[in-house]
């Protein structure tokens, strides 16, 4: 089995937005499953981490939050993208792009620098 | 804009009560649920599906906690929670918890008390408008009784014409009247002012109006303002006053305001008149003759000038009369004046005193202050266990910290509650103190200010404490938490920093004793004075008997002087009583003091001659009152109004005058203005006799010269009762008071004192002083010693393990004691050296409140060296016995 890693400061926020970009509204049961399986259960999310993290993103606006039913007929709370989410989504995909082709380019196995 | 939100949301999120609590349990169980039947659903047993939901939960109470912090402010919501966990666990240590608020309590306390007192006398805006731009002219010249001559009525008028930078000039003079009603007579002590007075010094009234240009001249109608003390006091606060006619001095005057409530200035008084009450004040003497000073001159400050604008001004004026009248400034008393902002005035006498007061507050303050920051750093090496499990278990060095600010607000907030309490407890006699100084004592009051003042003390020092309290640094979590912690704590640095707050402890113990001991002292050898009187079974009473207007009237003086006789001898008749006497009371400093000059004495250039007191005297009042005659005789009945003139004069005046000689036949007369000023005051007069020096006025001010004159001869000086006894003086003031009365109905009965009363007036505000500073003293020495075997005793169990090992290797209980009393003497020794350092230092402000020792008084200095070093060997000693007392077998199986 693959090494279990904690998640990185300020990934959690991207992965939260991107999944419910993709997936639409989702509990937070649904959003952990989702970046465990899409991390191949490298990744590991206990609730200490992920709930906080979708407090300060509803705080922060980028996400909104609502009861209702799930597929099984049980009550969950249920968040959703909101404009300023999508916004965000956008600028820090962006951003994470770019940081991740320059160390890319660092890692490069030749190492030359250009 | 999303930080803002963000913000926001949290701000809201601290007053999210119940239904975000609900919110989140449920979240967290639906959580849980659709885990555990997503594992079902994989097909693992229900209770197999739920155990692994929940593992990997990582657990639902930190799951929440973790929320909770995201959700509100942190430090805002957990503070609450903080503070009542503090609460609890001081519950849990009664001991340190007492220690630590009592003496906080006592230095809060005494520190808010006298901050009040210094706030209401010194620092407190006047109640004058504009009261920083008033100014205070003070008239002085060297030698007796000049310190403050004021001015006269030519000068004023010079100081009007000639100094733009003041706004306004006005003038009052003291005076005092007989006010007579159908209940009887009693004296007003009242201000005659010029019309300008209230307007110049910012003062309005409460009722009715105050006085205004129209009431200065000769042609105005006699007006008075009351104080609001006096309307208070006696007419309890009847607004219906005003309008009204007192009579004064046998003379209708109409009231026609009550003055706000003010400090009172220059001296209490019950009423400001008009000059037109006083003939005196209306008689070209008072308004044409340059030396005739009796006016207090208040000024204000012309809008946009300087105070220093105001002196050069004055300066230069004054330097012009002394140029157009030398004859009125006379060289050898270096006549000058000085301009001084009004709330100084006011502030002066109370100054040195409240600071002295205020700094050892301090002190106290500082020393307990430095006790809570030793106790409190002990009880954290002894709570170290505690506070790195909760480290361990996740708190972080902030929310530590956190937890002991919490600890400590709780402990100093309770210790300035009961503080506060100490404070309005002290309030009182502090007052009482500070009326004895100042005339704004009635503005002290604890009020917002003063509260805000002891709250902002408590929250500091519970910073400063959180600050300097041990908190586990994150590497060494694991060798703290180790079974062999114990021995690690209490390392080299946090001892150093508790052996300086001992040193800091002993040091201003050592300046609070030091000045205590001065004060003291100072008490002691007030006590030795000698006044001169031979006895001080002597009652004295002082009854007025002519008003200003009878002093020229002969007939009117010959009936004074006959109803003084009466009441000599019927009160003499008096079971008890062993001799009365008329004349000027002993230990009252006469307000009359003239220059005089001896026949046959050719007095050289430039010197001034001598001013002494004039006092009356009846050929009863030297036995009365005890006054010693060193030569010649008492004066008689013969020495009557027709008889030539006769005078005794005290020791002192006799060496000034004729050093030595023989005084037989000798005579003196007074000279200079007074002679022309008041004529029957002219004349030579034969000396008859030389009276000892008594100390008249304050003990502490040597005697100066004096001249008794029989009362037959310058009765319009007016004498009072001097009643001496055998036994129970006090017991005869009601009879002898019923005498008076029957003989002289309408006369005011004023001053009725014993003459240990007039000593303790010089002494009981002195001595409050001297009690103040020991008790403060007291109070730093016990918390110092409290803090020396403190330190010692945890430094003894902390190094347990050590002396174990020592006595087992063979060190006697003597040596480890000598160890012990060795550390601890270390301390006392360094604290005592700063102490005495900074003693030096400290000591020379008093000078100004000592009397008969100097500030580095050896004798004083070595008694603060005694008691410290005894104290403190005793603190040294009690850890010192226990270290001794050690078993080595079970100190080394403790751990």
């Amino acid at each position: 089995m693959a090494e279990k890693m904690d998640v990185q400061q300020g990934t959690l926020a991207l992965m939260i937005l991107r999944t419910l970009q993709v997936l639409g509204p989702l509990h937070g049961y649904g959003i952990a499953r989702r970046i465990e399986e899409t991390s191949k259960n490298r990744l590991s999310l206990n609730y200490g981490t992920l709930y906080p993290a979708l407090l300060k993103l509803e705080q922060e606006g980028c996400i909104t939050a609502e009861w209702r039913p799930s597929e099984n007929n049980r009550r969950a709370k249920y968040y959703a993208l909101t404009v300023v989410g999508r916004k965000q989504l956008a600028r820090e995909t962006r951003e994470w792009q770019r940081t991740a082709d320059l160390i890319a380019a660092f890692l490069a196995p030749r190492g030359e620098a250009p | 804009m999303r930080r803002i939100r963000s913000v926001l949301a949290r701000i809201a999120g601290v007053f999210a009560g119940r239904s975000a609590e609900d919110d989140l349990r449920d979240e967290l169980q639906s959580h849980l649920d659709l885990e555990t039947a997503e594992n079902i659903r994989r097909g693992m047993p229900p209770e197999e599906a739920r155990r692994q939901a929940l593992l990997a939960s990582g657990g639902l109470t930190q799951a929440a906690e973790a929320v909770r912090d995201q959700r509100g402010l942190p430090s805002l919501e957990s503070m609450v929670a903080d503070i009542r966990y503090a609460l609890r666990a001081l519950r849990h240590s009664p001991g340190f918890t007492a220690v630590v608020v009592t003496t906080l309590a006592l230095g809060i306390g005494a520190n808010t008390a006298i901050f009040s007192v210094v706030r209401g006398v010194l620092l407190k805006p006047l109640p004058h408008r504009d009261g920083d731009r008033l100014v205070y002219l003070r008239h002085s010249r060297e030698g007796p009784g000049g310190a403050n001559v004021t001015f006269s009525v030519p000068e004023v008028r010079d100081l009007r014409t000639g100094v733009p930078s003041l706004s306004g000039i006005a003038q009052y003079s003291s005076w005092s009247v007989i006010h007579q009603s159908k209940e009887g007579a009693e004296r007003f002590r009242v201000g005659l002012v010029t019309g300008n007075y209230f307007e110049v010094m910012g003062l309005s009234t409460v009722v009715g109006r105050p006085t205004g240009q129209g009431d200065d001249g000769p042609g105005a109608s006699p007006v008075a303002v009351l104080t609001h003390e006096f309307w208070l006091k006696r007419f309890g606060g009847d607004p219906a006053i005003v309008g009204k006619q007192l009579t004064l001095d046998r003379r209708p005057v109409t009231v026609i305001g009550v003055l706000q409530p003010a400090p009172f200035f220059p001296e209490q008084v019950d009423a400001l008149l008009n000059m037109v009450n006083s003939n005196h004040h209306l008689g070209a003497s008072m308004v044409e003759e340059r030396t005739h000073r009796m006016t207090e001159v208040v000024a204000r400050l012309a809008p946009g000038r300087t105070l220093e604008q105001a002196r050069s001004q004055i300066s230069e004026i004054y330097a012009r009369m002394h140029g157009d009248y030398p004859e009125a400034y006379d060289a050898g008393s270096r006549y000058h004046v000085a301009v001084t902002p009004f709330k100084d005035v006011l502030g002066e006498r109370a100054r040195l005193t409240l600071w002295l007061l205020m700094g050892a507050a301090a002190f106290v303050l500082i020393i307990s202050a430095a006790n809570v920051a030793n106790l409190t750093l002990m009880r954290g090496v002894r709570r170290e266990h505690e506070l790195v499990v909760r480290a361990a278990l996740g708190a972080g060095a902030g929310r530590l910290r956190r937890l002991l600010l919490a600890e400590n607000l709780a402990l100093t907030i309770l210790g300035a509650t009961l503080g506060m309490a100490i404070a309005v407890a002290g309030i009182g006699p502090l007052t009482s103190l500070a009326e004895r100084y100042s005339p704004r004592a009635s503005e002290i009051r604890l009020d917002v200010v003063v509260l805000a003042f002891a709250l902002t003390l408590s929250v500091l020092l519970a910073s400063l404490l959180a600050f300097v309290a041990w908190l586990p640094k994150e590497g060494g979590l694991a060798v703290a938490i180790s079974p062999g912690a114990r021995r690690a704590s209490g390392g080299l640095r946090k001892q150093r920093l508790q052996r300086a707050l001992v040193v800091v402890q002993v040091a201003v113990s050592v300046v609070l004793l030091a000045g205590a001991g001065l004060l003291t002292r100072t008490l002691i050898r007030l006590a030795e004075v000698d006044t001169g009187l031979t006895t001080e079974e002597v009652l004295t009473m002082q009854v007025p008997l002519l008003t200003d207007a009878d002093r020229s009237i002969p007939a009117a003086k010959a009936a004074a002087e006959d109803r003084y006789e009466r009441m000599r001898s019927e009160i003499a008749a008096l079971p008890g009583v062993v001799e009365v006497g008329v004349g000027s009371p002993p230990l009252r400093l006469s307000e009359v003091v003239w220059e005089v000059k001896a026949e046959g004495k050719v007095a050289a250039a430039g010197v001034t001659p001598p001013r002494a007191e004039v006092r009356t005297a009846n050929p009863e009042f030297f036995r009365a009152a005890g006054i010693p005659l060193l030569q010649g005789r008492p004066f008689a009945s013969t020495d009557g109004p027709v008889s030539a003139g006769v005078v005794i004069i005290n020791q002192m005046l006799a060496t000034q005058l004729f050093a030595g000689e023989d005084l037989v036949g000798r005579r003196i007369a007074w000279t200079g203005d007074i002679v022309r000023l008041y004529p029957p005051s002219a004349g030579w007069r034969t000396i008859v006799g030389v009276a000892g020096n008594i100390r008249d006025g304050e003990l502490d001010v040597e005697p100066g010269p004096a001249v008794y004159v029989p009362l037959s001869q310058l009765g319009e000086l007016g004498g009072s009762l001097a009643i001496r006894a055998d036994s129970n003086i006090a017991g005869l003031a009601a009879a002898a008071k019923r005498i008076v009365r029957r003989i002289a109905p309408t006369a005011p009965i004023e001053n009725v004192m014993t003459v240990a009363q007039y000593k303790d007036r010089t002494f009981s505000p002195r001595r409050l002083n001297a009690v103040l500073v020991s008790s403060f003293g007291i109070l730093a020495v016990i918390i110092a010693s409290v803090g020396i075997a403190g330190v010692l005793g945890f430094s003894v169990s902390a190094r347990r393990n050590e002396i174990g090992i020592r006595m087992s290797l063979g060190a006697g209980p003597g040596r480890v004691e000598r160890m012990i009393l060795w550390e601890g003497g270390v301390l006392l020794a360094g604290g005592f050296v700063l102490g005495i350092a900074g003693a030096f230092f400290a000591v020379r402000v008093m000078q100004g409140l000592l009397f008969g020792v100097a500030p580095h008084d050896p004798s004083t200095f070595i008694g603060v060296a005694v008691m410290m070093a005894a104290i403190g060997v005793v603190a040294c000693w009690i850890p010192a016995l226990r270290a001794a007392r050690i078993d080595p077998a079970i100190a080394m199986r403790a751990e």
